[in-house]
């Protein structure tokens, strides 16, 4: 018996159970979007691609938290291969009552791993002792235009900061929803000395070098027997106006990385893997799926009078089941595909709103394919499963 | 016998999937809401660790920065009689031009009444010597001192709207701090300089207590005028609450689209339960019930299996999470996960599922008691 040119179900009952999958699958999206775009966002925070390294301080809890010699950046530079050598410092602050970070560089080295397009104002420059360019994010954030006068005031040391806003910068990143400034400034709010950076960012080229050459001549400088003379510091009188110290450190506690393995290992030591998320996303819809259950039941239940019309006129379970299963699928799929445009759609309206930030980072999620892929694989199977479970008694 | 019908509607079999339906909504929200509870915990006992910060400043109340402010200078007098005050340092700062020998910058200067207390707080090292109130003397921050060139013995000239001074450097001053790039000069020349008298653009202070208690600041602001406002310099509390707040903002969007789930489950909940009750309902009104009886019947189902499930949920979410974390614990040792959930937040969600399921059982409610009994499946 053939039932697929009969037409026994009431759209209207179905768009009823079309619904609720739309909702199961934008609450399923939404969650696995921000998760995984938080996930991906964060291992990008320092740059993408294997030719970015960075050298950071092994036994520090947080990637904002950590010191590494700076000078190690001076040293490194000329080694052949090293495209871009760039010493930075991370400092979170309060500025206008908001947390956010502002990065200490030196803008023509960070410049070169982090190309920046000015859209107001002007360019850093290493010299500019009292300004900073803001991120775009920020700038609207926190209502930021060229000629402003910001107060920072400091979270991991007792300093503050008055600078005036240069220029209003994007890069497309989670950097624009940060403030740039001179390295020294951001060593003041960080309140480490001058011979120290959170991290140097490294841009090499692979077919020269790679992160174990660059170890090597880490464990070169480590080698060298500490300064006598001025205790445990030198002072190197340079020409730069960043008054350079050289300190003596051990191998042990620094560590160079690709980058975004540097990140990823931070979020690993906590458990966060991408497969965590991921799970933890599909739990969520496993978690909404007994209300999908529900709703096959009620349209089978509304359907009742048909179902057992068509059961004696001599439609078998299996036929019916099939014919269910064939007739409803194709609206789980639409159900589905609108709810990943609802996931989309909310998720762009949080973001605008300034609601979806992570560490004051914007969260900056993409319609990923396997996310996409996963909602219709896992509504289909879920509609399948509660139509094939259902009890079509005559 | 509106009580033995409500009695038959809990007697079908879709009660305890109904239940079970809502149940597990509300341990999506239980468990998230676990987890990041445990996260927060973590940042704010970050947030509550002793700071070594003790500056506080006193600003104006309209300024958003320090170089737009302006106090009385006698207001630094109020907090010398405090006893708990370590500290009072007024401060005046503005934007000049720095002429040397060979070049000319735009640079902050900093008056400060005693400048070697600013630097001792500071713990500053002094190449030369600490600038002298009584001579025209000035001490030059490092950045600005390599900046421009400017030694020790130097003589450099500033320009503050057309009025003009000639300084004769002491000392070069590293501080660690903004002042590394600024001038600093005594009270008095920058009195002389800015053309004003009386006022600072702010009073740093600090206490002797690192940790003070909120009444010593409120000892301190009922002492001030209206017109000013104590900021404190370290900000690691605030960074840290501002930083959860983020966190939970998200989390409350993300419940109100669990919170629309649950009131489409009861639409459907409902919806399943006239289509599987269409007789007993139907012979209900033949025997003479009202409209209204049917719609309350409806609504009272769905607000009594709220509060259960809501419970079960509960129940599930916080039960699964606590198995979880100690799954992790044994995988990963280091990692130590502890959610919980606090009570307020337990009722908070038992009060808007119950709002909720409420919600999206009242239209189809209200479509079964429009229905005549003889309009009724049966």
């Amino acid at each position: 018996m053939r039932l697929i040119s009969f037409r026994y179900l009431g759209r209207q009952r179905i768009l009823t159970l079309a619904f609720i999958l739309t909702l199961a699958s934008t609450l399923f999206s939404i969650t696995a979007f921000s998760l995984l775009g938080f996930y991906k966002g964060f291992n990008a925070y320092l740059g993408e691609g294997e030719d970015v390294v960075a050298i950071y301080e092994r036994g520090s809890r947080t990637p904002f938290t950590g010191t590494v010699p700076m000078y190690l950046a001076e040293q490194i530079s000329p080694i052949k291969g090293v495209l871009a050598s760039s010493p930075e410092v991370i400092g979170p602050c309060i500025v206008k009552s908001e947390s956010i970070f502002i990065r200490g560089i030196i803008p023509e080295e960070f410049s070169k791993l982090n190309p920046l397009t000015i859209v107001e104002g002007d360019m850093l420059e290493l010299t500019d002792v009292n300004f900073a360019i803001v991120g775009k994010g920020l700038a609207e954030g926190l209502n930021l235009k060229p000629g402003d006068k910001v107060l920072a005031l400091g979270v991991l040391a007792d300093r503050y900061v008055e600078v005036q806003v240069k220029g209003i910068f994007e890069s497309q990143s989670t950097m624009d929803d940060e403030a740039l400034v001179p390295l020294y400034v951001g060593q003041w709010l960080r309140g480490i000395d001058y011979g120290h950076v959170t991290l140097i960012r490294v841009k090499i080229d692979k077919d020269q070098l790679s992160s174990c050459d660059l170890l090597n001549v880490i464990a070169k400088e480590a080698s060298k027997p500490a300064q006598t003379g001025l205790g445990k510091e030198e002072e190197k009188q340079a020409e730069g106006i960043i008054p350079v110290v050289k300190t003596s450190f051990n191998l042990e506690d620094i560590g160079v990385e690709e980058a975004q393995s540097f990140m990823r290992s931070y979020l690993d030591k906590y458990g966060v893997t991408k497969e965590a998320l991921l799970i933890l996303s599909i739990m969520v819809f496993i978690l909404a799926s007994a209300s999908v259950a529900s709703a096959s039941t009620t349209l089978i239940q509304e359907h009742k009078r048909e179902i057992e019309v068509l059961r004696s006129l001599g439609a078998s379970k299996k036929t019916l089941k099939t014919d269910l299963i064939v007739k409803i699928l194709s609206w789980s799929l639409a159900a589905s595909a609108a709810g990943i445009l609802l996931a989309a759609a909310t998720l762009t309206v949080i973001g605008e709103s300034g609601y979806l930030q992570v560490l004051s980072h914007r969260v900056l999620y993409q319609l990923d394919p396997l996310i996409v892929a996963l909602n219709f694989v896992l509504v289909s199977m879920l509609v399948a499963t509660s139509i094939t479970c259902i009890d079509l008694r005559h | 016998m509106a009580f033995l019908v409500l009695k038959t509607l809990f007697r079908k079999e879709g009660t305890a999937s109904a239940i079970l339906a809502v149940a597990l909504l509300v341990a999506i929200l239980a468990s998230m809401s676990s987890i990041v509870n445990h996260i927060n915990f973590q940042t704010e006992a970050l947030g509550k660790v002793p700071t070594i910060g003790e500056a506080y400043f006193i600003l104006s109340n309209s300024s958003t920065s320090i170089t737009d402010s302006q106090v009385d200078t006698k207001l630094a007098s109020l907090l010398d009689d405090v006893a708990d005050v370590k500290y009072v340092l007024p401060q005046k700062i503005f934007i000049a031009t720095l002429a040397t020998k060979s070049s000319k910058h735009t640079t902050l200067v900093r008056g400060v009444e005693d400048i070697q207390t600013f630097l001792n707080v500071r713990n500053s090292y002094v190449k030369g010597a600490v600038a002298n109130a009584s001579e025209m003397q000035a001490d030059v921050g490092e950045v600005l001192a390599r900046l421009a060139s400017v030694h020790v013995g130097d003589e450099v000239s500033v320009t503050v709207g057309g009025r003009f001074f000639k300084v004769k450097v002491v000392g070069i001053v590293k501080t660690l701090t903004q002042s590394d790039t600024e001038l600093i000069i005594p009270m008095k020349t920058a009195n002389h300089l800015s053309g004003e008298d009386g006022k600072v653009s702010f009073i740093e202070f600090a206490l002797k207590d690192l940790n003070p208690g909120d009444e010593t600041i409120s000892r301190i602001t009922e002492l001030l005028p209206a017109n000013t406002k104590i900021v404190k310099v370290q900000q690691l509390k605030n960074f840290m609450q501002d930083v959860n707040s983020q966190t939970l903002s998200f989390l409350g969007l993300w419940s109100s689209m669990v919170y629309i789930v649950v009131t489409a489950a009861s639409y459907v909940l409902a919806t399943r339960l006239i289509a599987e009750s269409s007789y007993d309902l139907a012979m209900l009104r033949a025997l003479g019930a009202k409209k209204k009886l049917v719609f309350k019947l409806v609504i009272t189902y769905t607000a009594t299996i709220a509060p259960l499930a809501s419970t079960l949920g509960l129940a599930i979410g916080i039960g699964g999470t606590q198995v979880a974390s100690t799954i992790f614990r044994w995988i990963w040792p280091s990692i130590e996960i502890n959610p919980f959930l606090e009570p307020g937040q337990a009722l908070q969600i038992l009060l808007l599922t119950i709002a909720s399921s409420v919600l999206g059982c009242i239209y189809p409610a209200f479509r079964s008691a429009l229905k005549a009994h003889v309009e009724q499946s049966l």
